[in-house]
């Protein structure tokens, strides 16, 4: 088990990321922090011993997104949440970034993964596979789908970046 | 895309309560960070008992009671627990541990297994080149040294050049000291009173026969009569038959 010191160097180190995936899985605020607290506990009780920084926030992000899958899977949980109830965003957003976020969650859920962890946490699409245990073609396509999507939706060729 | 997936993320925070209040239930569901499952000191004590009646009973059956040293010139060591059985069995000369690597007597009864030595090829053609073989039991002046020392008695009373003793652990260890087994040990002394100057290592190799004559032209030369080819046993006088512990070999008479 590890220690109060490490743990509350981990919630100083990752909360922010786990707080991310689980906006981008999850209904609201209540269930985000189901999730938040389930992966902490995971981590306290883990005896995975990390050979990095990047090795141990590639753990937070896999254990994460798999503990909103298997919420998700729960027969009683609502899968949808209307974007105006979410609370994280500031009340008001530029117009551009309003229509990119609108169109990042109206993206499936195996596109936004792909899409938070290349364009907000600067992975590479083989980084991404070995986190996400996803053949890289595979998230090479998933990028490049969700671009073609992106594009379709918001209209012009900014959105190659 | 990348500017306006930096921008709307990096508003996206988690808020001190939600670290608190996560910091709390992980506190609580780990007892303050020494989380044990309810069962642990159970499981614990049930594995402690499981070690010690292992130990406990290793110990019961395998540590020797009582010990049967044989000397003719191979000398080896029985050790017999207190059950009856053969648990050790070690050489106390290169040609004691060839033996000793022959018999397969582990855990037999012991008079199963005397019955296997004393029958064997080697021994028997040993004995009738007129070689003497000692037999000394070892331990407690108790029933079962008693009762081994009153079969073995009982078993080679037919044979001449056999000698049966008991004799208590302590001399069973200087013997040990001195890289011999009791039988030899005891002979040595005897030669020893004789001819201060034998030392341990002359006797070692020596045959029990070999020692015995030693003793007995030292004995003639001192105009004193060597002991008879019969059983004696130290605490134990006359032929042995005296008595009623004695196992199978016993009621043979």
């Amino acid at each position: 088990m590890r220690s109060e010191q490490e743990v509350n160097r981990a919630i100083e180190r990752y909360s922010d990321t786990i707080r991310r995936l689980c906006m981008l899985h999850l209904k609201n605020r209540d269930d985000t922090e189901d999730i938040f607290q389930t992966v902490f506990l995971k981590y306290v009780l883990s005896p995975v011993s990390f050979e990095s920084e990047e090795h141990e926030k590639a753990w937070f992000i896999r254990v994460t997104i798999n503990a909103c899958k298997d919420f998700l899977k729960s027969f009683f949980r609502s899968r949808t949440v209307p974007l105006d109830e979410l609370t994280e965003l500031p009340a008001v957003l530029p117009a551009d970034y309003s229509d990119v976020l609108e169109a990042v969650f109206s993206l499936p859920q195996k596109y936004r993964e792909v899409v938070y962890l290349h364009y907000f946490e600067d992975y590479t699409a083989p980084q991404i596979s070995r986190i996400l245990r996803k053949n890289v073609n595979t998230v090479y396509t998933l990028l490049t789908r969700s671009r073609q999507i992106l594009r379709e939706k918001l209209g012009g060729d900014d959105y190659e970046r | 895309m990348k500017d306006e997936m930096k921008f709307i993320f990096s508003q996206v925070h988690a808020d001190e309560g939600l670290k608190d209040r996560t910091r709390a239930f992980l506190a609580q569901k780990t007892r303050g960070y020494t989380r044990r499952t309810a069962g642990t000191p159970y499981r614990i004590c049930a594995v402690a008992c499981l070690v010690c009646l292992l130990i406990g009973g290793y110990r019961f059956f395998m540590v020797p009671t009582a010990e049967i040293s044989i000397d003719i010139n191979p000398s080896f060591e029985l050790g017999v627990n207190r059950f009856d059985r053969v648990v050790t069995l070690n050489g106390y000369n290169d040609d004691g541990q060839v033996l000793a690597d022959e018999f397969d007597i582990k855990f037999m009864a012991y008079t199963d297994a005397l019955d296997r030595i004393l029958d064997s090829e080697r021994i028997v053609s040993l004995l009738g080149n007129d070689e003497v073989m000692t037999i000394t039991v070892t331990g407690p002046d108790g029933e079962q040294s008693s009762s081994i020392l009153s079969g073995l008695e009982s078993r080679t009373a037919a044979q001449e050049n056999t000698y049966c003793y008991f004799a208590h652990a302590d001399d069973v260890a200087h013997a040990h000291e001195m890289g011999m087994s009791h039988g030899k040990y005891r002979a040595y002394l005897e030669l020893k009173e004789l001819d201060p100057d034998i030392t341990p290592e002359a006797v070692q190799s020596m045959t029990m026969r070999e020692i015995r004559d030693c003793t007995n032209r030292l004995l003639a030369d001192n105009g004193t009569e060597s002991p008879s080819g019969h059983h004696h046993g130290n605490g134990h006088r006359g032929n042995g038959r005296g008595y009623q512990g004695g196992r199978r070999w016993a009621q043979q008479e």
